[in-house]
């Protein structure tokens, strides 16, 4: 071969090309590793774990599907105050998620906690704790133990909203620029004078967009609430799903909806009045 | 005049008679020594020097020499290694978190990067200079007693910036900025001005007019001043005394009229090999 008689010793060319062999041999069973796992998820979850006798055919889907399509308007009226139920547990939940956030993220903040040992750790476990416990989970503690209606589920939302508020603010007042905090102190300032002259109208716009991001958020939070009898829409839905009134639970899934764009809508106004 | 009022006032306030003995020493340094981790390069290796009086002192050195650590450790945003500092005849070392607000209100600071809060109105940022003498209550709703807006107003108009007083101050330019930092110095009535670089954000027009503004108002109010500066030029224009510093250590100390070109070499002279 014309390659071995270039200037590359016979030693290095090898190795190279035995190396090279290594990595596509790795390759192809890393390949053949995955497409097994996803044959075992496949046949595991679908063939063998679904109900075939059930499903009835082609004409048991579209007939359950046009149960759907029918939508049951004689329930419009009974949707409203449900829905403003929904609207206030979001706003309720998310301002009291504020409240709760204030420590947590003077707690998590690097360069302002009270104490780098035990507050730090325990802001950012805090912030880790209301995240991965989902809010539907918080809703059925707190059913459980404040009982049913808005209430747990203003507190289910409050709590899930903390992770996030706390966190980003927590990130924002470790990225503030330290100079106007220096001249709070260098005129004697307290703590609370550092923070509230120092960092607050720094991370302010920060914060208030969040806070708007997150109350968008927990519209569809407080939605879903009703399913485990914290009121608003969702405990509409649960009913009708209940009574078998596909045509009702539609209705619902279009409040939803119009709720969640109405929404959308009034952060979107918001955000641009404060940013 | 009304600003004579305003320091006869300050004065009276603080329980200091209208004016200061020229002779009284206000700030001592002794011996001070700063490393920033224990263990690692000193800083500062054992300076020693007084202000007081109608000091408008300039600490000079190159770049490194230690001049900011030296200006941040009188009112211990730098926390002295070793040696001593006595201000207004305390030493301020040993004190506790609470004294040492006390006395950080008699001691105003003017810094490079104006150190304003950007987000906040001129005003308040001026006000903002008498919080170490303002209640939780009343700096929570930034209601600041009549009197302070007064001096506040009539402080804005001394730096001329009395058009300015709603704007925000990242609307402003940076030798307005820097008048803002100065109004907020003076609101405190300090005792003793600290400069850490003021005009080196600045181009060499608004630094001069600058520099001349501090130096007109120290004079007015009695305020010995303790300014570190690398511009050696506008240094010997404005103050009158040199603090020369090299590599940690003090090599030279004296009136600024006096200074020769040898001694200049001399603490430039990392800079020139």
């Amino acid at each position: 071969m014309s390659i071995t008689a270039a200037p590359v010793s016979a030693h290095g060319f090898d190795a190279y090309l035995a190396h090279k062999r290594r990595r596509r041999i790795n390759n192809w069973l890393l390949v053949a590793c995955s497409v097994a796992l996803l044959a075992w998820c496949f046949w595991d979850t679908i063939m063998f774990d679904t109900d075939w006798q059930r499903m009835g055919g082609a004409l048991g889907i579209g007939g359950t599907l046009e149960r759907f399509l029918l939508i049951d308007w004689s329930l419009l009226p009974k949707l409203l105050v449900p829905a403003l139920e929904t609207l206030m547990m979001a706003t309720l939940g998310t301002i009291l998620g504020c409240v709760f956030s204030l420590p947590v993220a003077w707690f998590g903040a690097a360069n302002v906690t009270p104490s780098k040992y035990f507050f730090y750790p325990l802001g950012r476990f805090l912030m880790v704790l209301s995240r991965s416990i989902h809010e539907i989970i918080w809703a059925l503690l707190f059913v459980g133990a404040v009982g049913l209606g808005a209430l747990p589920g203003i507190l289910a939302v409050a709590m899930r909203s903390v992770g996030f508020i706390s966190k980003i603010t927590a990130e924002a007042i470790e990225n503030i620029d330290p100079k106007p905090v220096e001249a709070i102190r260098a005129v004697g300032g307290n703590q609370f004078q550092v923070m509230y002259y120092g960092i607050v109208p720094q991370i302010l716009p920060v914060i208030i967009g969040t806070i708007i991001f997150e109350w968008d958020i927990n519209i569809r939070r407080s939605a879903i609430m009703g399913l485990v009898g914290a009121g608003g829409l969702g405990l509409v839905f649960f009913r009708q799903m209940a009574m078998f009134n596909y045509g009702g639970v539609t209705l619902v899934v279009l409040a939803v909806l119009v709720l969640i764009a109405i929404g959308e809508v009034i952060s979107h106004y918001a955000r641009k009045a404060v940013i | 005049m009304r600003h004579e009022k305003i320091i006869v006032e300050g004065r009276a306030q603080r329980g200091l008679p209208a004016k200061v003995a020229d002779a009284m020493s206000i700030l001592e340094v002794r011996n001070l020594k700063v490393s920033y981790s224990t263990g690692g390069p000193q800083i500062l290796k054992g300076i020693d020097f007084e202000v007081g009086g109608d000091d408008f002192c300039a600490v000079i050195g190159p770049s490194g020499a230690g001049k900011s650590t030296l200006i941040r450790c009188i009112n211990r945003l730098v926390e002295p290694t070793e040696g001593d500092i006595i201000l207004f005849g305390q030493s301020v070392c040993p004190l506790n978190s609470g004294d040492l607000r006390r006395l950080r209100r008699r001691i105003g600071m003017i810094f490079q990067e104006f150190n304003l809060v950007n987000r906040m109105s001129v005003m308040d940022n001026v006000l903002s200079g008498r919080l170490g003498y303002t209640g939780a209550f009343r700096s929570f709703f930034k209601a600041f007693p009549k009197e302070d807006i007064d001096r506040a107003l009539n402080l804005l108009e001394r730096v001329g910036l009395q058009d300015h007083v709603d704007k925000r101050a990242d609307a402003l330019s940076g030798g307005q900025r820097q008048r803002v930092g100065i109004a907020r110095a003076l609101m405190q009535r300090p005792e003793i001005l600290l400069l850490d670089e003021p005009t080196s954000a600045l181009d060499p027009k608004i630094s001069r007019d600058v520099m001349g503004l501090i130096r007109e108002l120290a004079a007015e109010f009695k305020i010995p001043v303790l300014c570190n500066i690398h511009d050696v030029q506008l240094a010997l224009e404005t103050c009158n005394r040199i603090i020369g510093m090299q590599d940690g250590y003090k090599k030279f100390d004296g009136p600024a009229k006096g200074m020769r070109k040898q001694d200049l070499d001399e603490i430039y002279a990392m800079e020139v090999l």
